[in-house]
Formats: structure tokens, C-alpha cells, sequence
């Protein structure tokens, strides 16, 4: 378990490693672009090679990287172009905005979704089991920019009972969640309910199951004690990718919404070319990806004995 | 009266004159007035006629926070401000001498009065006494005479040099450039500003401008302490306005708190102000005006505005104004340095229809001369018609009978604009133009507005007609986004701004529109009306035509 797990960290940093390379590569090989794109496109030529020079641009480009490198992991990002502040100020704020509405998002989410996908799950093809594949399908179907318009006609143009914005001006504010939330489930718990009750209905099949069945066991204890755990190994893995879904599923969201989040700066940061703060961005969500991956490679084995030996 | 007498500007009474033959009406008289130095109530009161009070809105109420929604850009320094607002931001912080309010009207600000001479070359500003700044400094000729070195020197790369380039030369450096021709700067001429007394300063002009007055009015002119060099303002922090900085996070939130001791104006109502940034997306503030989460916004796309007008207790504002849209091409780069193209395109140009397509009807035709009805100077001219025999033919005599494609760069919202070029694509097509429309954020496009062959750029409301051509066409200027280098135009253009007599200047007005037309840098097809959404628990508030926010007396119900 401890070698299977260093070999996952180990991955997960080579992983980042090449993201930054490229990432690195991409944007800031040529330093006459950055000088550009820093100093506005009416710079002169002798402004940029000052700035050049005065920033480290002229170095060869490995020492350039490595230097590049080892302020990322000091967390120093360079100053946002379009925020006039280091990269730092505004990122870190922003991704706390995105983890709460995450947080909740996923305290909805999964308890919702997994109850739903078991209950479908535990008796295929009966009445219950279509009515919630029907309603996961629809709601899958309907992408973000649909649902939030239309959440909103009947929150805030119909009932008016719920802030059409959630720019959370005035300090936090519980009911500007609300709608952006509710969006982000009604997307996701679809998927994560047909996920969870395939493996469902795929443990309901097996041998096991049948046994515990035939020797009379009453059916609650059967779902309880003998199929769920491993039926909830499968939704695991999936609920781990939510994370990567959710960190540019809020892209969306958060424009609708005018919600100051990670997606909306993402945004910003690419409409605006602003360099430092794509890269920070860009480092960040891959930070994510890899870490749910490798924390959700860890959990699988945990549940999955028979994947350890593997 | 006779108090006015002594000082009015001896224009006055031909204008008077003109008044009472019908030659022009009562609002350019007003106007034309207000320009020489007379203020609007007296100018109303020699019409005989005072300007409608605001409709009674009750008694003003002390306190509150007006919440607006708008994008909120770096405010860091004031003479570089390239955005309208940004102004609305700071301007109640600091103040220009001048304000254009809602009549399209130059009223006294920080300056009390003004007269210009005969030739209009020596104009004196008379300041405003007993202003203080925030920091208890006393306002005054130093701080004026400070922002004006600082706009005109070409270091600070203000727009408010090609603003006030009647206060400009233009020397040889002395260097070369590549091309080996010498290197040209522009700075402020000797003897331009003169320091009459504590409160007065007078400006010796290069040449007559007719439209110093309302140039002092415009964004970049807000006038800051003496002590400030640049750099960031929020940190200087020093104003005459009734507010000061509170809270600041670009592309988030700019709040503004009402200072504690008295404004030279009087009361002011509001504790705070609140600029609430939105994102780009049109559905956010919709959506925050019907559940009350804003009270009012920089302004509404025509588009928005009948959902607007759904919502219970919000009401649209509409404001009828020179702001336009130019397809303007750039005269150094291909196919555009071929004048038959730039005639090309524009005689393939159902200008009424696209007004009536684009923004439904609600403005006017625009003629590719960037004068508007509502100008005082503008010139009535025959109007253009769409004539595809003759594009066609000054295609062919260019070399592009075989048809031509271009590629127009265009700003994603407001979605007018984008529409207008899909509009203008449509129509160049029979004449063998295949027009790409390629559309960017407003950022990309503003990084590139001076520099892309070929992109359409909206302008905003100036009082005069020939402000704009001012800033935008004529030779060498830092707005001059087409490169347009037409000494004649220059010539006429300078003509016309020395002219006081309205008649007179629309008859030079006429000559400028025409060459302006002519030569082709712009296909210009409407003035568009401007849309402000407000609360009904607003009072005392109105769209202005340059989007400006004056908000010192507004309050809330």
C-alpha cells in the first residue's frame, strides 16, 4: 500500500511537471510575446527589451523555467495584468469562492444522487427505477446555460424569491447560493445517479446476492450488508472526477451568475490574456485533476481489495 | 442682465439676433451660448423660456447606498482614462472644471465661469473660490496649471493632448527614425497657460477652439491635486468630490463613501455608492434588477431594454445622442490604401435600413461623417444612397473585379455593434465584398482598436461636432485610429473651430463633413439613443449622453 501510494505522488508530480513545461513552452518561449502582452501592444521596442532585461527574460531559457518553477512553488505567480496585484491576491480568494460552492454542491450532490441511483438500482425495470432514469436523463440533457436561465425565470423573475446575481457584494450571503448550486446539481446528479445505480443493479445480479436472497434474508438487510459496499466503489471514482468537472463546470456558471469564482477568473484571465494569471490558473486546475486522480486511485484500492495485488 | 453685459462675449448679441429671425432655435442658443461664457440660466432667461425642473420627485432624502451596475476597470490614473467608466468612477472623486449635463449643455464645475475672446484664442477661467481639497489644501489655479503641464506633456500619453491640441506644437527632435525621416514630438507650446491670480487662469491657444469649454468636460479632464504625478489615484486619494475611495477590486466592486466634510455644491444625499461589476453577460444584470440587487446600471443594450420595461418598479431611461459606431479603416494598410476600396464599401451602404435592422429605428442616419443632428455645427448633406453599379466599378478600376475579401475586427457586446457589421456584410456581398466578422472581447479589441487594418469601434457622445473630428481625424492625434492624414481637412477643420457664429461654422462644417465623406475612413451608419435602467426608488437621476454618472444630487426614495 505505501509503495502503491509513493508511486502515485511520484506520478502525480511528473505529471505537473510536464503540464508546467508545456505550459511554459506555450506562452512564454519567446519573451518578446510576454513583453508584449505585459506592456500593451503600443509599447515601444525599446520599452519591452528594458522590461526584458530588467525581468530575467534575456537568461537561457532553463534557468528562466527553473526560476519560473520554483516561484510557483513558493506560490509567487507574477503580477495579474488585468487586476494590477500579484497573481496570489486574487486566486486564492477567487478558488475559496469556487470551494464553497463546491463544498455545497457536494454535500447535495452525493448523498442525493447515491440515494437515488440505489433506490433505481435495487429493483431493475421497476416503476421507480424509470421514473428516476427518465428524470436523470432529462436533467443530464439540459446543459448549465439552459437550466440557469430557466431556474432563474421562475426563482427570480416569477417567484422573486431568490438574488439573480450572486456577486456577494455586500458580504457572504447563503441565499446567493442557492441558484448557482442548484444549477451544478441539476446537471451532475443525473449522471452520478445512472452511474450509481448500473453498479447497483450490476451487484443485484450476482451470485452473492442471490444466495442472500434465497436464504431469506429480508431485502433491506440485503441492499445494506451485502450490496452497497460494493456497489458504491464504482460512483467513488465517479464523484472523484466531479471535482475536475466542477472546476471548469463553473465556468458557466459562475458567468450567468456574476459569482466572483475560479471559473469566472479562468475566464477573465484567457478573454484578457493575462499571462501569469493563466498560468497560475492552469497549474492550479491541474494540481486538482491530478490530486483528486491519485487521491481517488488511493480510496479505490481501499475499497477494492483485489485492485491492491494488481 | 447688465452684470452679463460687462463680460459677455461680443458673439452674444447675434446670437440673440439669430434667435429671433428663427436662424437657429432655442436649444443651439443655449448651447452656443453656454460655450461663450454665459451661464445656462441666463442664457434661458435671454430666450425667455427657463429649463423644466426636474418633475417634482418629492423631498430629498439623506442616506443610502445606490447600487450600480457597471464594469469596474483600473481607475489608477485619471489623463490616461480610455473608458467612460472609468470616469463615472472617479469623477466623484475628482472633478473636471466643466460638466456637459443632460441638455447637452456646458455648465460651470470647478470652474465658475469662463470667457473667450473675439478670435477665440484667449479663454479665462475664472475658479470657483472656497473649494477645499480632502486634504484641506484650497483649490485653485496651482492644480489646474499642474494637470494641464502634466496632460500636454507627451511622457503621460493622455488623450487630453489631441483634446487640447489647440494648446500644442509640434518640434523636430532632433532624432531620425528608421526611415530617416525626423523624429516628431508633440508638446505643450510656451506660453499657453498663464497663472492670472490664485483663481483665475487664462489660456493663450496656438489657434481658436471653439470647444475648450466642453473638452474640460470630457473624462480624461478630471482635475487632480497638484501633487499628483501619476501613479495610482486611489492611493493619492486627495478630491474636491463629495466622495471618496472606500473599497476597490477590479472587475468586482468600487464602493464610494461620502465624505464628512461639506461639498462646495450643497447637499449631497447619498452615503455611498456601490459599482457592482456584472461580468459581460447581459442576463447577470437583468436578472440583479429583478430581484433588487442593483438600482441602476451604466446602460442598457436596445435589445434589453423591452425586458426592462417587463420588470415591475424599473424604468428605462433613454438619452438621444451623437454615440456611434465606425467601421473605420485603417488608410496605411491594404486594400485600404486605395481610396476606391474605402468608396467602395461605402456605396454599398442601405444606411436607414441598417438603423432600422440593428437598433430599431431608435436614432439616426449616420453619413460617414461623424457629425449628428443633435450638434449644433452639423451641416445638413445630401444623403448617400446604396449604389452597387458604382461599387462595383471603383472595385474593378482597383483591381478587385474579381470580387475582395476582408476581415472587419469587432467587439462581442454590446451586441449592436457586432450586429451592425453583420448587417454591413450583408450589404457588401452583392458587390463582391466577402466581409469576416471577427469578434473578440472588448479587452483583445481595445488592445488593437488603433492598430487593426480594418475594425469598428464605438464612439462616444461629445457635445460639439467638432470635438470628435478633433480627437479622431485629424492628423497625427493619439485617437487617430485610421491614420487619416488630410492637411486640407486639418485646415478646414481648424476653420470651423474658430468660428463662434453657429451659421457661419455649419457652412465650414458642411466643407469638413464633405471631405471628411469623401475620402471614405469610416463607414458610419447611425447615431444611436442610449437606454439607462433605474429603480423607481431613484430619484433625481437621468441617462446623460455621454453614459456619465452625476450622481451628487440623486437619492433614494
Amino acid at each position: 500500500m505505501l509503495i502503491f501510494t509513493v508511486k502515485r505522488l511520484s506520478l502525480m508530480i511528473l505529471t505537473m511537471l510536464i503540464v508546467s513545461l508545456l505550459l511554459f513552452v506555450l506562452l512564454e518561449l519567446q519573451p518578446g510575446n510576454v513583453a508584449t502582452k505585459v506592456l500593451g501592444p503600443y509599447s515601444s521596442e525599446e520599452q519591452r527589451t528594458l522590461w526584458l532585461e530588467a525581468n530575467g527574460y534575456l537568461e537561457p531559457v532553463w534557468t528562466r523555467y527553473l526560476s519560473w518553477l520554483s516561484g510557483i512553488l513558493t506560490g509567487d505567480f507574477g503580477d495579474s495584468i488585468r487586476f494590477k496585484v500579484p497573481v496570489a491576491d486574487v486566486l486564492w480568494p477567487r478558488l475559496w469562492n469556487t470551494a464553497i460552492l463546491g463544498f455545497w454542491t457536494f454535500a447535495i450532490l452525493v448523498p442525493l444522487s447515491l440515494t437515488l441511483g440505489v433506490l433505481a438500482g435495487m429493483r431493475e425495470g421497476s416503476a421507480l427505477d424509470r421514473a428516476i432514469s427518465i428524470t436523470s436523463i432529462i436533467t443530464t440533457s439540459v446543459p448549465e446555460f439552459a437550466s440557469a436561465v430557466f431556474l432563474s425565470a421562475i426563482f427570480v423573475f416569477a417567484l422573486g424569491v431568490l438574488p439573480g446575481t450572486s456577486g456577494m457584494t455586500d458580504g457572504f450571503d447563503p441565499l446567493q447560493l442557492f441558484l448557482p448550486v442548484m444549477v451544478l446539481i441539476l446537471y451532475d446528479v443525473g449522471y452520478v445517479t445512472r452511474m450509481t445505480r448500473a453498479s447497483m443493479a450490476e451487484v443485484m445480479t450476482t451470485p452473492y446476492i442471490r444466495t442472500a436472497v434465497l436464504k431469506g434474508l429480508p431485502f433491506s438487510r440485503v441492499v445494506f450488508r451485502h450490496a452497497l459496499r460494493n456497489a458504491l466503489i464504482a460512483p467513488f471514482t465517479v464523484i472523484m472526477l466531479q471535482v475536475n468537472w466542477l472546476l471548469s463546470g463553473v465556468i458557466v456558471v459562475e458567468f450567468f451568475f456574476a459569482y466572483k469564482g475560479f471559473g469566472g477568473l479562468i475566464l477573465e484571465a484567457s478573454l484578457n490574456q493575462d499571462i501569469y494569471l493563466i498560468e497560475a490558473c492552469t497549474m492550479v486546475a491541474v494540481f486538482v485533476a491530478v490530486s483528486t486522480q491519485t487521491l481517488a486511485d488511493i480510496g479505490y484500492t481501499y475499497l477494492n481489495p483485489r485492485i491492491r495485488l494488481a | 442682465m447688465t452684470q452679463e453685459d460687462k463680460t459677455t462675449h461680443p458673439h452674444i448679441p447675434e446670437l440673440v439676433n439669430q434667435l429671433k429671425k428663427g436662424e437657429i432655435d432655442r436649444r443651439q442658443f443655449v448651447q452656443s451660448a453656454a460655450v461663450l461664457g454665459v451661464s445656462a440660466a441666463a442664457a434661458y432667461a435671454m430666450v425667455g423660456a427657463m429649463p423644466r425642473k426636474a418633475h417634482a420627485q418629492g423631498t430629498p432624502k439623506f442616506g443610502g447606498n445606490l447600487r450600480v451596475s457597471m464594469n469596474v476597470k483600473d481607475v489608477s490614473d485619471p489623463a490616461t482614462f480610455d473608458w467612460g467608466e472609468k470616469g463615472n468612477v472617479v469623477r466623484h472623486v475628482v472633478e473636471p472644471l466643466v460638466q456637459v449635463d443632460k441638455n447637452n449643455v456646458a455648465q460651470p464645475h470647478l470652474a465658475e465661469s469662463w470667457e473667450a475672446s473675439g478670435d477665440l484664442k484667449t479663454w479665462t477661467f475664472n475658479l470657483r473660490k472656497g473649494v477645499k481639497w480632502s486634504n484641506g489644501d484650497e483649490f485653485g489655479s496651482d492644480d489646474v496649471i499642474a494637470n494641464f503641464e502634466r496632460w500636454l506633456d507627451p511622457a503621460t500619453g493622455s488623450s487630453n493632448q489631441g483634446r487640447f491640441s489647440a494648446m500644442t506644437e509640434t518640434v523636430d527632435t532632433g532624432e531620425k527614425d528608421e526611415d530617416g525621416k525626423a523624429k516628431m514630438s508633440t508638446r505643450m507650446a510656451p506660453g499657453v497657460l498663464e497663472r492670472v491670480d490664485a483663481h483665475t487662469v487664462r489660456f493663450n491657444l496656438t489657434r481658436a477652439d471653439l470647444s475648450l469649454p466642453e473638452s474640460m468636460a470630457d473624462y480624461p479632464a478630471l482635475i487632480t491635486h497638484r501633487s499628483f504625478e501619476g501613479g495610482d489615484l486611489k492611493e493619492n486619494g486627495i478630491g474636491t468630490g463629495a466622495f471618496s475611495f472606500d473599497r476597490f477590486g477590479i472587475g468586482e466592486i468600487a464602493v464610494l463613501k461620502k465624505r464628512a466634510e461639506a461639498h462646495w455644491n450643497g447637499d449631497v444625499y447619498l452615503d455611498k455608492i456601490t459599482y457592482v461589476d456584472n461580468g459581460d453577460d447581459p442576463a447577470a444584470e437583468i436578472a440583479a434588477f429583478a430581484s433588487g440587487q442593483i438600482d441602476t446600471n451604466y446602460q442598457s443594450s436596445v435589445e434589453q431594454v423591452p425586458t426592462l420595461k417587463k420588470l415591475p418598479s424599473i424604468e428605462v431611461m433613454q438619452a438621444i445622442t451623437a454615440q456611434t459606431g465606425v467601421a473605420r479603416m485603417k488608410v496605411t494598410e491594404a486594400p485600404f490604401d486605395d481610396i476606391r476600396v474605402r468608396q467602395a464599401i461605402q456605396a454599398c451602404l442601405d444606411r436607414p435600413r441598417i438603423l432600422e435592422i440593428v437598433y430599431s429605428g431608435l436614432g439616426a442616419v449616420g453619413y460617414d461623417d461623424h457629425v449628428a443632428p443633435v450638434h449644433p455645427d452639423h451641416a445638413e448633406l445630401p444623403p448617400l444612397k446604396q449604389d452597387y453599379a458604382k461599387a462595383k466599378r471603383l472595385l474593378a478600376e482597383a483591381g478587385h473585379a474579381n470580387g475582395l475579401k476582408i476581415k472587419i475586427d469587432c467587439v462581442a457586446n454590446p451586441s449592436w455593434e457586432q450586429n451592425t457589421c453583420k448587417a454591413i456584410a450583408e450589404m457588401l456581398k452583392p458587390a463582391g465584398i466577402d466581409m469576416e466578422i471577427n469578434v473578440m472581447p472588448g479587452g483583445t479589441y481595445w488592445d488593437r482598436w488603433k492598430s487593426t487594418p480594418f475594425g469598428f469601434t464605438a464612439w462616444s457622445h461629445r457635445p460639439l461636432g467638432v470635438q470628435v473630428l478633433n480627437l479622431a481625424y485629424r492628423s497625427g492625434v493619439a485617437w487617430n485610429e485610421t491614420s487619416y492624414n488630410n492637411p486640407m481637412f486639418d485646415e478646414l477643420l481648424n476653420k470651423a473651430g474658430g468660428l463662434a457664429d453657429v451659421n457661419e461654422r455649419r457652412k465650414v462644417m458642411a466643407e469638413v463633413q464633405g471631405v471628411l465623406r469623401d475620402d471614405a475612413v469610416i463607414a458610419q451608419t447611425f447615431f444611436r439613443s442610449v437606454f439607462v435602467a433605474r429603480s423607481t426608488r431613484v430619484k433625481n437621476i437621468y441617462a446623460h449622453v455621454a453614459l456619465e454618472h452625476h450622481y451628487n444630487k440623486t437619492w433614494l426614495a
